[in-house]
């Protein structure tokens, strides 16, 4: 009931728009976009409206009766329909360009929606696909000219566009591109293969949207910025002659269907060509006659669609050849259909007659050959469209000797009345013209030029003269063409234009092709191919940027070879261990040398003065190279066979060349260098925070907020490996094997028979694990009561056992722990720090792994390595809030004096339990690393030894 | 009003680690307790991001001294408009996604090892994504960087099924190149100008000879525009996104990349201002644009062609700052913002295909419009907006980005306006492919898998480790069979597709497509803040003086 009302609101506002008020609104939405809710209704608008919503609510009462309620989506077609509806007011009345636009893409997109109703049906499928393509595209060529439009004049209002319209070359090619959206909407070639294909979708659809309303969206638009634009050439050009010839050339198509509503939809575009010359001709008389035409279009397409409707649910067919004897069975439905296609004949007294007439008359008195084509081309339409509509109720109706009278069940009556009132409407239109003239001239008006001629109007008498001629040259053709229907049916399949599907569909099997191959010409799937592209793709930009400079215009310093030849040692190690480690075959050796250099780079800083960094890199480098060596037992030997020759050479020319690059950068940055570095104030800084050791202070304290941030990538470092290690069944069997462990602990003390630790004893029976695994009770030993110094190391098999590597564990862990400790507390002020100490304590627990194997790793932590990680973690956090709920700042550090008795006060920082959730983190990713990477890699080698590769793992491990 | 802003700034990054914290010390013991930690700290993040945006748009930027250190020395954090939407944006989505994984963990009884990891190694994600936005410096952007790199690698390769650690490492490879080429340029810059706080680089910077600063410019771009996923460095993008469990691959389709554009837009506007490398910005942007929304139209896996879509519509953003104007830059904030959540959308809702369907890939499915109409609304509507349907929000940030370029007018922005406009029209009929297929099909002719199937995995079922068969490499990916893309729960475990989808996946979904919604419905602030936040960061003295009051030292 949407367009019923919006219909009775129109009309109430009909008086003061054609008096020459236009209703308006304007609210702002986003001012940066240019972006404003204007609506204007003047009287295009107006009669635009009228159209949309009127004939929309006949469609809606006529849909009651074409669907059964049984019909599947029918709440969702009705609701986009109703929807549709809505966007088709808004387009019309819209007084803004991207408003409009909003509106157009609005109703392409209802459209869609309603053209594939059938959804089922692959044609109903494609059909929407294209009108949706086709339309679109048209309509962002649209968009484009209307932001260079609106840009170029300053606004994206119409009514000032309209006012004071910009122009140049600029405002030539975005009237092109607004032209483009046009012509595509309203079906007018090159753009009109969407609209045949198009009826697909149900026949109300295709009455309202195909018929009245959003294919003369396209013509309205040209009517529309005529008043701004109709002197521009290259719209005059455009419109005339691509009107012109979608008219005949449609027309000409229209002649030979068979198929009832193919007939209506070629006809349909025939007359949407017909409108768009009209219109975009730049007369004031043309302008007047193609309103007109509009209007009596609508009102007599409209009613023939719907009628074909009627035909299909009542016969089932629509096809004309299988169609007859209607004339009689369906007599309303018949002289409806004859009232309707009187007028789209353009024969008196049919409103459709006097549009056509003013047509005509405009032409003529228009003189020049550009109009005078124009007239030749609209007249040999015109003499197609008598012929077609002929055929049409002839098709439709008419008794065929050949063919057996078709079965019919009569439709309601309500079904019917739709069609009636609109046929009504285009009969009476012919004699009510000049009553409706003054109306429709409010807009012709606004066309300023009229060829020098006194305005015309319409009327159904306007003497013997030429278009009166004109007409009647129109029927006769008509007649002859209707005669000679097998004839002209034959000519138009030896004639036949190329079929624009064909192209269409080429185009787009184009498009696929090129697609598949452009994809699959750069998404090779080749990791070494991305980071070749990546490593070019820096050279190249920063070699363009670098020659262009260019760089070696900048002052250079000489080169300082040393500060003292001493480094000049580790230096040549570093160089050579890298190399080589490009050259080697076995994964062991590399990873040795790779951690070389690592060493090599740790005494650099040893060198530079910097204890804490070296000693941290040297414990990293320790940690990672057990680490690799660990993964190493899971993986082959040596490196696969090399790729090919020439893709070796070209990696190497990439490596090298980004290597140079970067470190002339790093020669030429420093010397860039105008200012002193910050660095220059940490001192200070460190004295202030009462640290000697500025590492330590730049860690815990200046840059705390980065090593919160590095802990946490630990924490998750360590969370990831352990998640790939043990997929789905992490947690439960430790910590049940640890549960375990520890009830029975208190239960079962020495007394615990100690299995022998390689029960088959034979050197040729292959290793099985003792039976520990499968009765972790027997994990509850403790060292101290038994003679044995790591309890774990029971399961391991007799030759990988070290008594004195077992013996040395035990005794160097506690020490190990307490050095870590010590350097935990000592780092605010002397070499250490949580992350050096967590690693040191780390490397105990390693060397306990290594030496007793993992069930010793599991006796060594009492907790899982993620409690470890996760108190870590949240003490470094929880001192960051506190420093802001107790000091200001996140992170700030405060100290406390701590007076014990017997002893000097101690001095406490917050930074101390920031570095302690460090330090804690760090054990606990290294227990993590070793529990996955060693313990878990234990298991599946024991599992499947066969793909383990043992052999290397035991000499990895030694 | 502004003393509280100051202590809200460093929230968004302390909360979450704190959080995950706690979650790793109680690894797993109680279910709820977990889920509640992450959706109360994730709430509370996005209403410190929502002050943090009205703050700083009335209050201008803020900035906190970590530590009462002040900078340089210290480290400074800033959030000003940009960041402030960035960070609401970002955990908004996050949010949104938690809630939808808590679903679809329950929905698949997921309760072992990979899900107890996921909640502490997500908060962090969020964390390195939040820090990455408030940084006021360099170094800590790239810890921001480092974090939720990390986070993502675990994240990726979660269950560990082979198809996810091949497609891992080809992700953390190049992610760590990218890495290693942003903390080269770090420590160039370091060289160059002797300070890594943004604020005093940016003035320094200005006194670096002429000759040296581009080379410093591109080689941060490039490491961005890896992140980003510029053609031609995006190609690992499209192999890895797709295959993780669809949460995952939501979060980092929609935020990942864009933490790259942040980065981009941040440096490019705070640190190197003017036009030396915009016309090659520019190329990148249309070739981007272009070769994405081409790959997009040859896939026939919905998750591979929006991994592409994802791809191709970064090259809107980046055409907005390559125009270097306040107009274009307020275009590809808003694009940014709106491309967030929308791509989130999809992802999600192809999650929700995929449960309905059995499948993402378009030969195996039809008639799901039929079969679950809410599903078919809830994929519509975004899909059409990232088309760029109007008045959806991707519609208005084209349109401002259109403008600008034809303020632009030169030869070069008029060729991309056109190029944007081809890209528009192809993501439309690419998504209209989609449809046409997996919704309008009849349901047979799709052979939609029935209520209850378990989904078949592309390989063996049982958990592999890290280490499976050593196999041939990964072919030509645009071939990649679309089986391979299967099997999408955190746990490796097989999907059961049913007829009702779980409530709080649904939900989560229709609050992120309300969202995408909201972008339109609150246009006009929105856009009015965007363009106030190109003004603010191409006129860079609001950020400098909010970092150094008393002028830079």
């Amino acid at each position: 009931m949407v367009p019923a009302a919006t219909t009775a609101w129109a009309l109430s506002q009909a008086p003061g728009v054609v008096a020459g008020s236009p209703a308006r609104l304007h609210i702002p939405w986003a001012r940066e976009f240019h972006l404003v809710l204007a609506f204007r209704m003047d009287v295009l608008g107006l009669v635009m409206t009228l159209i949309a919503a009127g004939i929309g609510t006949l469609i809606l009462i006529y849909c009651a009766r074409y669907f059964t309620d049984a019909e599947p989506g029918l709440g969702r077609f009705a609701g986009v329909l109703t929807a549709f509806a809505g966007s088709m007011m808004g387009l019309v009345l819209a007084d803004d360009l991207i408003q409009l636009y909003i509106y157009w893409e609005l109703t392409t997109v209802f459209s869609y929606l309603l053209i594939g109703h059938y959804t089922e049906r692959r044609d109903s499928r494609r059909a929407a696909m294209t009108a949706l393509t086709v339309t679109t595209l048209g309509g962002l060529a649209m968009l484009t000219g209307a932001v260079m439009l609106g840009e170029s004049a300053g606004s994206y209002l119409i009514s000032d566009l309209l006012a004071d319209p910009p122009s140049g070359p600029l405002v030539s090619t975005a009237l092109v591109l607004i032209l483009a959206g046009a012509l595509s909407k309203s079906a007018i070639t090159p753009f009109s293969l969407w609209l045949p294909a198009a009826m697909q979708a149900p026949t109300p659809v295709s009455g309202y949207l195909h018929a009245a309303a959003m294919v003369k969206a396209g013509v309205y638009l040209i009517a529309r910025l005529a008043p701004a634009f109709n002197d521009v050439a290259v719209w005059q050009y455009t419109t005339l002659a691509l009107g012109t010839v979608t008219m005949v050339a449609a027309g000409w198509t229209a002649l030979r269907q068979n198929d009832l509503k193919l007939l209506l939809a070629y006809g349909t575009v025939s007359q949407l060509g017909f409108l768009t010359a009209l219109l975009g001709a730049g007369t004031r008389d043309a302008a007047l006659a193609g309103l007109a035409m509009l209007c009596a279009h609508a009102v007599f397409k409209a009613p023939l669609f719907l009628v074909v409707g009627i035909i299909d649910h009542s016969t089932g067919t629509r096809d004309l050849r299988e169609l007859s004897g209607l004339r009689t069975s369906m007599p309303v439905v018949f002289w409806t259909s004859v009232l309707a296609a009187a007028s789209m004949a353009g024969l008196p007294p049919m409103a459709g007659f006097a549009a056509k007439e003013a047509a005509f008359g405009a032409l003529v008195h228009a003189g020049g050959p550009l109009y005078t084509a124009a007239l030749a081309g609209v007249v040999l339409g015109s003499v197609f469209t008598v012929g077609y509509s002929l055929r049409f109720l002839w098709g439709a109706f008419f008794t065929k000797p050949e063919v057996p009278t078709t079965p019919v069940h009569t439709p309601d009556a309500l079904f019917v009345a739709p069609a009636v009132v609109l046929a009504a409407l285009g009969t009476i239109g012919g004699p009510l013209a000049a009553a409706v003239d003054p109306v429709l001239a409010e807009y012709a008006d606004t066309v300023a030029f009229n060829a020098g001629n006194d305005p015309a109007h319409l009327a159904l008498w306007h003497g013997l003269n030429l278009p009166l001629v004109l007409s009647l040259l129109c029927v006769l053709g008509g007649l002859g063409l209707f005669g000679a229907r097998s004839a002209v049916a034959w000519a138009g399949n030896r004639f036949e234009f190329t079929d624009p599907h064909t192209i269409y569909r080429r185009a787009l099997s184009g498009v696929n092709t090129f697609a598949i191959q452009v994809t699959g010409s750069t998404q090779r799937g080749s990791l070494p191919l991305y980071l070749g592209t990546i490593l070019i793709s820096l050279l190249a930009v920063s070699a363009a940027m670098i020659v262009r400079g260019p760089i070696w215009g900048i002052d250079l310093p000489p080169v300082r070879i040393w500060d003292s030849p001493l480094q000049l040692i580790p230096a040549a190690v570093i160089v050579v261990a890298a190399l080589w480690a490009l050259l080697v075959r076995s994964r062991l050796f590399a990873v040795v040398l790779v951690g070389v250099t690592g060493y090599g780079t740790a005494t650099l800083f040893l060198l530079h003065g910097g204890p804490d960094l070296a000693l941290t890199q040297f414990l990293v480098e320790t940690v990672s190279l057990v680490a690799f060596v660990l993964v190493l037992r899971r993986l082959p030997a040596r490196f696969s066979t090399p790729v090919l020759r020439t893709r070796r050479l070209a990696n190497l020319v990439i490596g090298a060349a980004t290597g140079l690059l970067v470190a002339t950068m790093a020669y030429v940055a420093l010397a860039g260098r105008q200012t002193e570095a910050i660095s220059h104030g940490m001192p200070a800084a460190a004295e202030e925070a009462g640290g000697h050791n500025i590492i330590s202070v730049i860690l815990v304290d200046l840059r705390a907020w980065d090593t919160m941030g590095e802990i946490s990538v630990l924490a998750v470092a360590g969370a990831g490996v352990a998640s790939l290690m043990f997929v789905r069944r992490r947690a439960l069997p430790t910590r049940l094997r640890l549960r375990a462990s520890r009830e029975q602990s208190a239960v079962l003390l020495p007394t615990t028979p100690v299995p022998s630790a390689a029960p088959a004893d034979s050197a040729q029976a292959p290793w099985r694990p003792s039976a520990l695994q499968f009765a972790p009770r027997q994990l509850s030993v403790q060292a101290r009561w038994n003679p044995i110094w790591l309890t774990g190391a029971l399961t391991l098999s007799a030759e990988r056992r070290s008594i004195v590597f077992e013996v040395i564990a035990r005794l160097l862990f506690p020490v190990i722990i307490v050095l870590s400790l010590f350097l935990l507390v000592t780092g605010h002020s002397q070499v250490g720090g949580g992350f050096a100490g967590g690693i040191v304590a780390g490397l105990g627990l390693m060397v306990r792994y290594l030496a007793g194997g993992r069930y010793e790793l599991y006796a060594a932590s009492p907790v899982t390595p993620g409690v470890l990680i996760g108190l870590g973690l949240a003490t470094a956090t929880a001192t960051a809030v506190a420093g802001a709920v107790i000091g200001t700042e996140v992170l700030q550090a405060g100290t406390w004096d701590l007076h014990l008795p017997l002893m000097e006060p101690v001095h406490l920082s917050s930074t101390l339990l920031f570095d302690f959730g460090v330090y804690l983190l760090v054990i606990g990713l290294i227990l993590d690393i070793l529990r996955s990477l060693g313990a878990r890699i234990d298991e599946q080698l024991e599992e499947h030894p066969k793909t383990g590769r043992t052999d290397q793992a035991e000499e990895a491990t030694a | 009003m502004s003393g509280i802003l100051h202590y809200l700034v460093p929230l968004p990054v302390v909360l979450p680690l704190l959080s995950a914290g706690v979650q790793f010390a109680f690894r797993g013991r109680v279910a709820l307790v977990q889920r509640s930690i992450s959706i109360a700290t994730l709430s509370a993040v996005l209403l410190t991001g929502l002050v943090l945006m009205v703050g700083t748009d009335t209050y201008g930027p803020q900035a906190v001294h970590v530590g009462g250190w002040t900078a340089p020395i210290g480290i400074a954090l800033v959030a000003d408009r940009l960041s402030a939407l960035m960070v609401t944006v970002s955990s908004a989505i996050t949010l949104a996604v938690m809630v939808y994984s808590i679903g679809q963990g329950m929905a698949d009884k997921n309760e072992a090892a990979p899900v107890a990891v996921y909640h502490p190694t997500y908060l962090i994600l969020t964390a390195g994504i939040s820090d990455a936005f408030l940084a006021g410096d360099l170094f800590n952007m790239y810890v921001g960087f480092e974090i939720l790199l990390t986070a993502s690698y675990v994240l990726l390769t979660l269950g560990g099924t082979q198809a996810r650690i091949r497609a891992g490492a080809t992700y953390v490879v190049v992610s760590l190149l990218s890495s290693l080429i942003f903390l080269i340029t770090v420590g160039l810059a370091y060289a160059a100008t002797g300070t890594v706080n943004l604020a005093q680089m940016s003035v320094r910077l200005a006194g670096v000879p002429d000759e040296l600063r581009p080379v410093l410019q591109v080689m941060l771009l490039t490491a961005f525009a890896i992140k980003a996923a510029m053609f031609p460095l995006s190609a690992w993008l499209p192999d890895s996104y797709p295959i993780a469990p669809a949460p995952i691959t939501a979060v980092f389709a929609g935020l990942l990349t864009k933490v790259g554009v942040y980065a981009i837009i941040r440096t490019q506007t705070l640190l190197f201002p003017g036009d030396t490398v915009n016309d090659l910005l520019m190329w990148a942007a249309l070739a981007t644009m272009l070769m994405g929304i081409l790959g997009a139209i040859a896939q026939t896996d919905i998750k591979r062609l929006l991994s592409f879509t994802l791809v191709s519509h970064i090259g809107y953003m980046v055409f907005g700052i390559a125009l270097g104007s306040v107009h274009g830059m307020a275009g590809a904030v808003f694009y940014v913002a709106h491309h967030i959540t929308v791509q989130t959308t999809l992802f999600l809702v192809t999650g929700l295909i995929e449960r309905r369907g059995g499948s993402t890939s378009l030969p195996d499915l039809g008639g799901l419009a039929k079969l679950s109409p809410v599903l078919g609304i809830l994929f519509f509507l975004p899909a059409m907006n990232l088309a760029g349907i109007p008045p959806l929000s991707g519609f208005l940030g084209k349109l401002g980005l259109m403008q600008a370029g034809v303020q632009q007018g030169t030869p070069l922005a008029y060729l991309l306006v056109a190029g944007s406009v081809l890209t528009s029209l192809l993501t439309l009929y690419a998504i209209a492919k989609t449809w046409n297929y997996a919704f309008w099909r009849a349901p047979a002719a799709g052979a939609v898998a029935a209520p209850g199937t378990v989904l078949e995995t592309s390989e063996d079922t049982a958990p592999t480790s890290a280490f499976g068969p050593i196999s041939q490499a990964v072919g030509p990916s645009s071939r990649v069979r679309s089986s391979a893309n299967r099997s999408a729960t955190f746990g490796g475990n097989p999907i059961v597709t049913s007829e009702t989808l779980p409530p709080s996946m649904l939900a989560a979904t229709i609050a992120l497509v309300a969202m995408g919604v909201a972008f339109t419905v609150l246009a006009g602030p929105l856009i009015e803040y965007s363009a106030q936040t190109a003004a603010e960061i191409m006129a860079q003295t609001p950020y400098i003086d909010s970092v150094f009051p008393g002028g830079v030292a």
